[in-house]
This record gives C-alpha cells, structure tokens and sequence, in this order.
C-alpha cells in the first residue's frame, strides 16, 4: 500500500512539473534512434529538441497519446505514448509473471500478426504494458521479451500505477491482484489507429482473428 | 465552511482510536493546530478492516486498512463549478469523451452556469472517474480506494460496525427503496457516521479509485483468467454476507461502470493519505 501510493504521488508530482516546464524533453534526449517519430528528425546534439518540434497537429479528442505521464521501456528508457504516433499499434495489458493466460495473449497477437497481409504487417507496433508496477522490473520484462521471443518491433513498458490504472481505464481492461500476487485481469487486445485512436477490440483467449486482421489490413491502406 | 473539531489526545498517532472527531456545523470552529488546516471538512477514519462483498477463494477475508482522511461530504456542484472554471480542459463543452461521455454534467444549464434545478450545495453527480480524479488531484486529494470507502461506510452511526447498530441497516435500505429525488439534496444532512462522515449511504453512489478491480461481470464468464469461483451463482456462494444487498448493489454498480461513464446518481468525495509527519501534531 505505502509504496504504491509514494509512487502516485511521485507522478503526480512528476505530471506537474511537467506540465508546468517544457515536456517532451525526454523522449528526446535518451530515446533509441531508430524508434521515435518525434525525434527522428532531429539531431541528438540538441537537448531542447522536442520543445518546438513536436507533431504539429493537435492530438485528436479521442487519442489515447492524451494520456500524459512518463512510461519506461524494458531497456530502462523513458519514453512518452506520444512516442507511438504515426503508426497502427496492437496493444495489450500483461504481467510477465503470469502463467496462463499472458503467454497466450501475445501467442493470439502473434496470430493476429500472421493474418495480416505482407505489406501492412511490418507498419504495425506491438506494444505491451505491464500493470504488475512493483514486480515488471525493465529487467523483468527483457526477460519476458526473451522468453516470449519479441523482437525488436515489440514495446514493452511500464509506469507508475496511476498512469497504467488511466491507460487500463481508457482501453476497458480490469486488473486485480490476488494474495498469491496473481492477477486476474480482462484478456483484451486494443487496435489503435496512427492518432492513438481505439479501431478494434479483440476480447477473450484464443478467438477468431480475422475480424482485427480485416481492420487492420484495411487501415493500413 | 463547517470545519471538523479534532479534540487533542495525548500521543495521537499511536493511539489513533482515541481520536474523537465530531462532524460540526458549527461556524468558526478552531482548529485544533494549523496542520490541521489542510484537512478541513475531512474526516480521520481510523485504520481497520475491510471485508470484501466477493472475493476469490485465496483473498484473505480481512483486508487491512491503514488510517487516512476521507471528505467529511461528497463534492457539491458549487465546489465543481469553480473546479472546471479554473480548469477548462474540464468544462463541458470541451472534454475530451475519452474522458467524459455525453452526460457529463448534462444536467448544468451550461458549461459555468448551474441552472435552477440545480442546487449548488447538492451533490455534484454525472461526473467520470477521470473528472473526479482530476478535482482530487487539483486538491491535493486523491480518491478513496474500495476498501478505505468500504471501511470507512461500514461504520455506523455510533458504533464502529453499522450493521449491528439498530437501525443503521434499516436507514440504508429505506434510501435504497427509494428513487433518486430531484433536485438531490444538499450534502451534509443526514446523520454522520462514527468518524464524522455523511452521506456514505443515503445520498449518492461515489467513484472510487479502483473500482475496475470489481469484476463480476461479463469479465468473469468471457475475457479474464478469474477464478471459477466468481461465476454468477458461486459469486453470491463466495460472498461474505448475503444480506448485505446494500454492498452488492455498490459491487454491481462498480463492476458495471466505465471510467468515462458520467452517472446521474454517482458522485464522489476526495481521501488523503495520513501523513505521519505533519498530521502527528493533531
């Protein structure tokens, strides 16, 4: 409980300055250089680059990239949602500890991945967030990532419970943790647009993926 | 402003059960020391225990409640008036409905105007999760979790386990017999509770923080990795009181909302943790 609620405060604080100074300056400064939209223009040598250069366009009023806060990959790097834009992402909300049905949660985004036609699969991002704060160390998830066999398309990260709790609110996913330190949780997988938009949901285990295949094929066109 | 008389006990925090606090209407009331200005109209609930409606056959049956502040009265229109006059990205007219859907404040004449039927002091309702939470966090509040909400509501109003005081139960389910009266009533008029809380029960339903952990629903037959246990029929088998159709009812509602959702009966009231440095001077 205590720690828990040291680390809301701590993003609470955090969304503040934040918004109180300039803020985007992270995903800048310590991103990867071949993964962020915003920053791949700009040359690493400038600190302040995001400040002026981010996406012009507003986000939209349905865009989950509204969601502020700052997210942590499993390489350790900060990063922003904003970060995904441009690009259809297949979103999930995992715990690498999980011994059911986790593992077949990303086998079903690997067959959903399958289904895709040849042109439109490489555009996709894979991404997948831990709502297990406290365990879902960066080291933790880099061991799911090997374990799971992710390559380098897929993005694994983690927040402060209050960020993940919005972003789970947003997409509709319950999660609650049992005294053995399972969770039980929604089995859902989120299609979102380039904007950050929800296109498709994909509800429960070892469904038909056509139907999010079909939506996806056809927003990549 | 009604303000909380917090008589002073010797070594407070260690002896935190000895905390009287009594929910006063009384104008210019004293603080008992300047600390305690942060926390006026709210209410010091006692740490306890929680017993949850539903829970999994490998949940603990208690679950422990650690001390904190909870609002004295759910939040008022006047109160979210001047919340999103002060904070546009909040008004009517502008959030975004990711964040709020249509019947957000649908019922205020307009986006700062509360309108005739509305009463300023009663409860502000069709509010989202993610508008309360925000009007917590822009008071230094949070929102309280199930258990603190539940912890704190069981209480009843003079002795520490409501369902056992004569006459507790009874009122609450007389408020549930009813509909939803419009205009609502103002806040703060019915009976406090133990702690110095009102309208727990008898006003509105409230948002908590964590009200997504309520997962009795369609998650339990289709879309989770739950417990079997929490199947429809052997849901109510693992319930810990079958006569607790209040409790069931805030269980169903929880389990039935979206973040998103503004609700014409469900309100909210913002919690706060103890904090064990400033607040020991009570």
């Amino acid at each position: 409980m205590k720690p828990s609620f040291h680390l809301i405060i701590a993003s609470v604080l955090g969304a503040l300055t934040a918004t109180a100074g300039e803020t985007p300056a992270a995903c800048c400064a310590v991103l990867p250089t071949e993964k962020p939209a915003c920053c791949a223009p700009v040359p690493a040598a400038k600190p302040a680059c995001c400040a002026g250069e981010k996406p012009s366009a507003p986000l939209s009023d349905k865009s989950l990239y509204q969601l502020e806060g700052e997210w942590i990959n499993d390489a350790g790097q900060p990063t922003v949602l904003t970060s995904l834009r441009g690009r259809p992402v297949i979103l999930a909300l995992f715990f690498a500890s999980c011994e059911y049905a986790c593992p077949v949660l990303v086998h079903d985004m690997k067959r959903l991945l399958a289904a895709l036609s040849d042109d439109v699969r490489p555009t996709i991002q894979r991404v997948l967030v831990t709502f297990d704060t406290t365990r879902d160390t960066p080291a933790a998830l880099r061991a799911f990532r090997e374990r799971m066999e992710l390559d380098s398309s897929w993005t694994l990260l983690t927040s402060t419970p209050a960020d993940v709790q919005e972003l789970a609110m947003l997409v509709g996913v319950k999660y609650k943790q049992d005294a053995r330190g399972q969770f039980a949780h929604s089995n859902l997988i989120t299609l979102l647009n380039g904007e950050g938009e929800v296109i498709h949901q994909q509800v429960g285990l070892m469904g038909d993926v056509s139907g999010a295949a079909k939506v996806l094929n056809e927003s990549g066109k | 402003m009604n303000a909380l008389i917090i008589t002073r006990v010797p070594n407070p925090l260690r002896h935190l059960f000895g905390v009287v606090l009594l929910g006063s209407g009384m104008m210019g009331a004293t603080l008992a020391r300047g600390e305690d200005a942060g926390h006026v109209g709210m209410a010091l609930i006692p740490a306890g225990t929680y017993e949850p409606q539903l829970r999994n056959k490998d949940e603990p049956e208690q679950v422990a409640v650690g001390a904190f502040w909870l609002d004295a009265r759910p939040v008022t229109n006047a109160e979210f008036l001047e919340f999103v006059r002060t904070h546009p990205q909040w008004r009517r007219s502008r959030v975004s409905p990711l964040f709020a859907d249509r019947a957000y404040l649908a019922d205020w004449a307009a986006d700062l105007e509360l309108g005739d039927r509305i009463p300023p002091d009663a409860p502000v309702v069709r509010v989202s999760w993610f508008a309360a939470r925000a009007f917590a966090k822009a008071h230094g509040k949070r929102l309280p979790t199930t258990a603190e909400w539940e912890r704190a509501a069981a209480a009843g109003f003079s002795q520490a386990i409501g369902a056992t005081e004569p006459g507790f139960s009874a009122a609450i389910l007389n408020w549930l017999a009813r509909p939803t009266p419009a205009p609502l009533p103002n806040v703060g008029q019915g009976r406090p509770n133990l702690f110095g809380a009102y309208d727990l029960h008898g006003l509105v339903w409230e948002w908590v923080d964590d009200f997504n952990t309520a997962m009795t629903t369609g998650e339990s037959r289709a879309d989770t990795g739950l417990e079997r246990n929490l199947f429809c029929g052997a849901g109510a088998a693992g319930a810990r009181n079958l006569n607790d159709y209040p409790g069931f009812m805030r269980a169903g509602l929880r389990s039935s909302i979206r973040a998103n959702y503004a609700v014409p009966n469900l309100g909210f009231r913002g919690a706060r943790d103890l904090n064990l440095t400033t607040d020991s001077s009570l």
